[in-house]
């Protein structure tokens, strides 16, 4: 039987493909949306669909939605943040954020895994915190380190300086990563429901 | 912008550079970027900077295209100069108010090392705007076939990829629809306190998210009904060809990077 169960089912592709779709829209949503600008700072919903992304497909499938943004990206689509993309975004300070989706996505799934048949919203808004703080960890010390190597910045610009600018809009993703998990459960079970998600197809 | 997000930053043309394998440019790339740390002093950065620019004059991309490009990421070129200007202290005093003082040193610094950033963002960014990202795609699945061996997805990452660059459109105007369907209900997309956009956001989330499932699902099923069954014997609709250009522009950039290693100091 094994053999007609592929690694990769159909389903699982169009998934990916789609959730890699989701962030890029997510990346941008303040384009369709203005009134997500708050406070001045543009809301990026890249942190909720990575969330989602590792609480509905899972650990594995969820860091592989988030490796295709990255990939995405970096061949040239416009899905990042304010449309960026194009290889040379590497280099761009802020691109530890984008790779760091993929570790976040990984650690909610797991999180959510744990638990077997039904995880409590609770635990969704648990793993989506501690999606984005991971998110935080990994793009913070990024961008010190595109910084301090990459542009060879000299002495005077300290790691607490990089921290401190991120401190700005931290509030607001602590909330957004609230609200987040309080609505993740609700697609989580409408995805689990559905036939196809479960079917085996050979 | 819709057609923006679907070919990407790509500019339509016919240069030398538009019709060349994605292959031969992503190899140039990758190249590029280890050739670009062995400049380190004026001539090398001068024969580096001709030789971009020079890739830049056979693309025919008018320079408004790579100004545009380059925007987003100007500032932090002009960080990293000015970071450079300020604090590195070497060679002579070149300027001093009061105990602030620009040194030499720290000004030629401040050039070369945006200089670096500037040449190596052009570069990609013409293989941005010379490529359509599917065609990078393509590019990109041959290249790292062999990774297969190392038990790499590269076909299905290919697939996802183009997956994900077809839905992006359909996707937007979908949001557009259901923003305008729940402002018809009575949701206000327009302002209001933090926790009423909370709200508004959540309307338009969801039905959003459950839309483009259900695409998803379609789509596998359409797949399945043809027989998709992975990459194992597949053809290729777009089929990339070699050519004796590819070639050429690869051995110069080889010769660059030999030019490069004899001339550094």
């Amino acid at each position: 039987m094994e053999a007609q169960h592929p690694k990769w089912r159909a389903i699982d592709i169009t998934l990916i493909g789609m959730f890699v779709a989701l962030m890029a829209i997510g990346a941008n949503i303040t384009s369709w949306a203005p009134f997500l600008v708050i406070g001045g700072v543009p809301i990026t919903l890249q942190t909720f669909f990575c969330v989602l992304a590792g609480a509905v497909l899972g650990r594995r499938l969820g860091a592989a939605a988030m490796m295709v943004y990255m990939l995405v990206g970096l061949f040239g689509a416009p899905v990042f943040a304010k449309f960026g993309g194009g290889f040379g975004s590497i280099v761009g300070p802020t691109f530890g954020f984008i790779v760091s989706f993929i570790f976040a996505a990984y650690a909610t799934g797991w999180i959510i895994e744990r638990s077997k048949d039904n995880p409590s919203t609770v635990r969704f808004v648990a793993a989506s915190l501690v999606g984005m703080a991971i998110n935080y960890v990994i793009g913070t010390n990024w961008m010190y380190a595109a910084y301090k190597w990459w542009a060879v910045a000299p002495q005077g610009f300290s790691y607490g300086m990089a921290w401190s600018w991120m401190m700005v809009p931290l509030p607001k993703d602590i909330i957004l990563s609230i609200v987040a998990g309080v609505m993740a459960p609700r697609m989580y079970r409408a995805i689990r429901k559905s036939a196809s998600y479960y079917r085996h197809v050979a | 912008m819709m057609n923006s997000m679907i070919i990407g930053k790509y500019v339509p043309g016919n240069s030398v550079i538009h019709r060349m394998d994605p292959r031969a440019k992503l190899l140039i790339i990758f190249m590029y970027v280890f050739i670009v740390f062995l400049a380190n002093n004026s001539v090398t950065y001068a024969v580096l900077t001709v030789f971009t620019f020079g890739f830049l004059a056979l693309s025919r991309i008018p320079l408004s295209f790579v100004i545009r490009g380059l925007k987003p990421i100007i500032w932090i070129i002009v960080f990293t100069f000015l970071l450079h200007v300020l604090m590195t202290k070497e060679g002579d005093v070149l300027y001093q108010i009061g105990s602030f003082s620009i040194y030499e040193g720290g000004v030629k610094q401040g050039i070369f090392i945006s200089l670096r950033f500037l040449l190596l963002i052009i570069i990609t960014t013409l293989l941005t705007l010379t490529t359509t990202p599917i065609e990078v795609t393509d590019g990109v699945e041959i290249l790292l076939a062999p990774l297969k061996k190392m038990r790499v997805p590269v076909h299905e990452l290919a697939l996802m990829m183009s997956i994900s660059l077809r839905f992006i459109p359909t996707l937007m105007e979908e949001t557009e629809k259901i923003m305008k369907a729940q402002t018809a209900r009575g949701v206000d997309f327009t302002g209001g306190r933090f926790s009423e956009r909370m709200k508004a956001i959540v309307s338009l989330l969801v039905p959003l998210f459950i839309s483009s499932f259900k695409r998803a699902e379609e789509l596998a099923t359409a797949m399945e009904a043809r027989g998709y069954r992975g990459g194992e014997g597949r053809t290729k609709f777009r089929q990339l060809v070699w050519k004796w250009t590819d070639t050429a522009f690869l051995a110069a950039v080889l010769l660059l990077a030999v030019v490069l290693f004899v001339l550094r100091s």
